[in-house]
């Protein structure tokens, strides 16, 4: 079964936002609210052994979505692939979602769509069709990667298999999108 | 996170509703206030009601409503179900308040008695998530509860006091110190919850209650005005009734009462107030 994932190589990652830029132009996102964004975690560490490294950060297109299990009205849903999405058609904008998503990655959108929610789709119109989510396809330093977790010969697999990986904060929503980093230490977990 | 007002304003007013039929629902059961249930049911409905359009105002669209059977499972679902069927029987009991049938009044008034400590605790549970340990935990919902019952309780036995029969405002106040004594235990509780939260953080430490930027609203809102004043002035009136002094005149009897209330109402909004504030999310990357 098809699992799509996206996997972010943090000693790749120089921090450019384009991820971010790239996502906003191809999804339309308005101004003041973003899918994907790019925070700098560090320097950490006296110096000269000081560390830093970048961590974009957007939907973590969950396992166990807890945004899905509080919709009211089905609008959050988890597709098979494992793409978590919200039809607008359906969404009351009670923003229940927002206060059940550990992330902060979703936002209401009284800008565009007037009373929704919007958030990262995974590029879901681009990956139905074949291709790569935007920010994946323009990564300067090819340190985004998507694909099918279970099929051992993706590009995340791959990644996965020869890197030291990470989630964000786990609290029984269990985050799909993975982080490799080799280079410095984690400091998700303090 | 940022309070959520109409949210707020719901949670409390169904809280009268709440405490107001669990008074009635005893009061049934005893063989009591008949003289006071049609305006204690018109107020629970009334609340109910305007509590449940506030907080329609929460939506981005609520003309989307028919889609709120596409997920039972969630709470605010279950709280959707709660509060219509809340609303069919507070207003069946209404009509049966205003006729003369005593056997459907004591069977509704005591279906609503039940449904009275289901409702704020279902809608409180919708406060149950992970993300935000300040919230996830069962001390929130019996909070909802506990307010519920102190100030509909106190509400009602200041109507009883007003209007009903005089060898009942004993017992009425009785009641309405077990509604205050409820509420202050289960707003502690919840207030105990916060300081033993997983997942600690500066954000939604006790810290901000004891002496942080939220010590002045826990204090002076939630522990002398929100607790300790409804406790006393209950007191005070439990003390005066039944005596021959100017004190225990029905009108200063139903003021205390009624002040015990309005007290009890500016707790509930400020401890509503503190539990927004320190519903921060485990972690909040883009929007903080």
């Amino acid at each position: 079964m098809t699992r799509n994932i996206i996997a972010i190589d943090l000693d790749s990652c120089i921090g450019c936002h384009s991820c971010a830029v790239v996502c906003k132009q191809e999804n339309n996102v308005g101004l003041g609210t973003y899918y994907n964004k790019v925070l700098t975690v560090g320097p950490s560490g006296t110096y000269p052994d000081l560390e830093m490294y970048y961590l974009p950060v957007a939907c973590q297109h969950c396992d166990n979505p807890e945004c899905v299990s509080v919709c009211p009205t089905g609008a959050s849903y988890k597709r098979d692939d494992g793409v978590v999405l919200v039809d607008h058609s359906k969404c009351i904008g009670c923003q229940y979602c927002v206060m059940a998503c550990p992330y902060g990655v979703r936002t209401y959108d009284e800008a565009k769509d007037k009373g929704v929610i919007e958030k990262c789709t995974m590029c879901a119109h681009l990956i139905d069709k074949g291709d790569k989510p935007a920010c994946v396809k323009h990564c300067p330093g090819q340190a985004r990667l998507f694909g099918d977790m279970d099929d051992p010969e993706s590009d995340v697999s791959k990644m996965i298999a020869k890197k030291k990986t990470y989630k964000l904060k786990d609290v029984g929503n269990h985050p799909g999108v993975t982080y490799g980093l080799d280079k410095c230490t984690w400091k998700g977990d303090e | 996170m940022d309070i959520q007002w109409p949210l707020l304003i719901f949670s409390v007013l169904l809280g009268v509703t709440s405490g107001c039929f669990v008074f009635l629902g005893v009061g049934e059961i005893k063989g009591k206030f008949k003289d006071v249930r049609f305006l204690g049911a018109l107020i629970a409905f009334v609340c109910l009601a305007v509590g449940g359009c506030v907080s329609v105002l929460h939506m981005g669209h609520p003309e989307r409503a028919t889609h709120l059977l596409g997920n039972l499972g969630s709470g605010l679902s279950k709280e959707l179900f709660t509060v219509a069927i809340m609303g069919i029987v507070s207003l069946v009991y209404l009509v049966l308040a205003k006729k003369d049938y005593p056997g459907a009044s004591k069977v509704f008034g005591i279906i609503g008695a039940v449904l009275g400590l289901v409702l704020p605790v279902v809608a409180g549970a919708s406060y149950l998530i992970a993300a935000r340990p300040a919230w996830d935990s069962f001390t929130l919902p019996l909070m909802f509860l506990g307010s519920g019952l102190g100030i509909g309780m106190t509400l009602m036995a200041a109507l009883v006091v007003l209007r009903g029969k005089a060898d009942e405002a004993a017992f009425a106040v009785k009641l309405a110190l077990v509604g205050v004594v409820a509420m202050v235990v289960l707003s502690l509780a919840y207030v105990a919850w916060i300081a033993m939260a997983p997942y600690q953080a500066e954000s939604r430490s006790i810290g901000r209650l004891i002496s942080g930027d939220l010590a002045l609203a826990f204090w002076l809102g939630v522990v002398v005005v929100g607790l300790a004043l409804p406790v006393a002035l209950t007191l005070v009136a439990m003390k005066s009734v039944g005596k021959s002094t100017e004190l225990s005149a029905p009108k200063n009897l139903a003021g205390y009462l009624f002040a015990a209330c309005a007290c009890s109402v500016v707790g509930a909004v400020v401890l509503r107030i503190i539990m927004y504030g320190v519903g921060t999310s485990v972690e909040q990357f883009i929007y903080r």
